[in-house]
């Protein structure tokens, strides 16, 4: 056999077996089922506890890039909330996030919710890390208009909240900087409010020390992450119908890895 | 004057702020250092904005240099610029005005361009991924090796085809992830740290200047 041919087989091959691994179980789901971590099934028993009419903000820090992974755990955790009653706020450090907040809010708006009382979009504050602080410590004083351009003291769900200490839980829906580390060095150690994360799959490993030291009191990965909620919640949706072509995708990286392996090593036993 | 005066400000700023965060009156109350430093937060949110705008004249800059000498890849250069005219236009209209049509068109430029295209362009990756994983992922040494496993375990452990080959893969991929993983990333953090602390004393005492620009 040729083995160093099949070390250098053309890409294209690559890019036509992973698109039919991921494309096919789309179309024809096997049904593989989702167990829930302990890191989901505490960030689901968290939000499953707070009482209705209670308060949690949503911190959208993610763009378009990030949104296959986060948007999915925003979706599960946000209809988890509005299903119990409790209010959403979302703020965003980043550009991009309060354009995905509008859009999530929209789809519950269609669904008789309103806008400025089960939910409120505070729009994006630039200034990276400073800004958070700044959020943290005031919210009101931070943002005088919404993202709809309504004055907050305008908005019942707005009543009461004077800084972040008076949601039930923040939610860092985070891909990159500013986000995690940030509000964990401004205003979780500083005000000691209840900070959860979810985050794109890349992000994990840099947020497990805060997972592990309490910083962060739970976390959800990815699109796992995402199906992992839906799972606990008892109504598997969008995530968890596409985990069969995340783990057919993984099956097949771990192929060509082992068979790229085997070739390498058969040329070199060869060329000996 | 035109070296000095810039650092004067990063220094009196930067106490401000580092003294406002440590000290508190006698009565346990804010001292007065935090009501300035709470002002030059808010300060610095607003210069954060109008450096959108700066950055923006900088693109214009560049790339109408670009257009004007017919650079190769100009056209780029042409539907950047014009993305950005359309875009800071429509949103402002939906933003200041009242008009239906510019608040439905700029949500729907956002969701059926920027977004399908940066996720598009991130797609990518993983076709890039699985053709390096076939042709560079390789078992030449030890640590190679070992990198190599602990990807497969993970690999495993989080997709759910890995729980239905053998039950003990997620146990194996939460004990890298908490143990090793977290190891290696404390680490890590620890160093940036302390280098971002030497980094920022060396900055607020003006002996890095690199903030400055132009020469020493």
């Amino acid at each position: 056999m040729d083995w160093k041919k099949l070390q250098n087989i053309d890409r294209r091959i690559i890019y036509i077996l992973l698109i039919l691994a991921t494309v096919i179980p789309m179309i024809n789901p096997i049904g593989i089922p989702v167990s829930v971590g302990a890191s989901a099934q505490k960030f689901y028993n968290f939000m499953d506890a707070i009482p209705a009419g209670d308060k949690v903000l949503f911190s959208m820090d993610f763009a378009a890039s990030g949104a296959p992974d986060i948007v999915p755990e925003a979706k599960a955790v946000m209809q988890h909330l509005m299903d119990k009653g409790v209010k959403v706020v979302s703020i965003a450090f980043w550009d991009n996030g309060p354009m995905f907040a509008d859009q999530l809010m929209k789809t519950y708006e269609d669904q008789g919710f309103e806008y400025g009382v089960d939910f409120a979009n505070l729009g994006y504050i630039p200034g990276g890390e400073t800004a958070i602080k700044r959020f943290g410590e005031d919210v009101v004083g931070s943002v005088s208009k919404d993202f709809r351009n309504n004055s907050i003291s305008s908005l019942p769900i707005m009543e009461g909240i004077k800084d972040t200490r008076d949601f039930a839980a923040v939610i860092d829906f985070a891909a990159g900087n500013p986000g995690t580390e940030e509000w964990i060095r401004q205003v979780q150690g500083t005000l000691g409010i209840n900070f959860f994360v979810a985050c794109a799959t890349v992000s994990v490993p840099q947020a497990m020390p805060f997972v592990n030291s309490g910083q962060v009191t739970a976390l959800l990965g990815g699109m796992r992450g995402a199906a992992e909620y839906e799972t606990a919640m008892g109504k598997p949706g969008g995530a968890v119908a596409k985990m069969d072509a995340q783990s057919l995708g993984h099956l097949l990286i771990i192929a060509f890895i082992a068979i790229g392996n085997i070739a390498f090593f058969m040329d070199k036993k060869q060329a000996r | 004057m035109r070296r000095e005066v810039p650092l004067i400000i990063t220094f009196v700023v930067g106490m401000i702020v580092l003294f406002a965060n440590i000290v508190t009156s006698a009565d346990g109350s804010d001292f007065f250092l935090k009501a300035w430093s709470t002002e030059i937060e808010n300060w610095i949110i607003i210069v954060s904005a109008f450096a959108v705008g700066l950055a923006t004249v900088n693109l214009f800059r560049i790339h109408g240099d670009n257009i004007t000498r017919q650079r190769p890849g100009w056209f780029n250069s042409l539907a950047l610029l014009l993305a950005i005219v359309v875009f800071a236009v429509v949103g402002s209209i939906a933003r200041l005005g009242s008009s239906e049509f510019f608040d439905t068109l700029n949500p729907n430029l956002y969701d059926a361009i920027i977004a399908p295209l940066s996720a598009a362009m991130f797609a990518m990756l993983a076709f890039y991924i699985a053709s390096s994983a076939y042709r560079a992922f390789r078992m030449r040494s030890l640590e190679a090796t070992v990198m190599l496993i602990a990807a497969i375990l993970i690999m495993l452990g989080k997709a759910p085809v890995g729980e239905m080959i053998w039950s003990k893969f997620p146990t194996i991929s939460t004990w890298l992830m908490d143990i090793p993983n977290t190891v290696g990333q404390r680490a890590i953090m620890i160093g940036a740290a302390i280098g971002g602390f030497a980094t920022s004393l060396r900055i607020l005492l003006g002996i890095e200047r690199g903030h400055l620009g132009g020469a020493e």
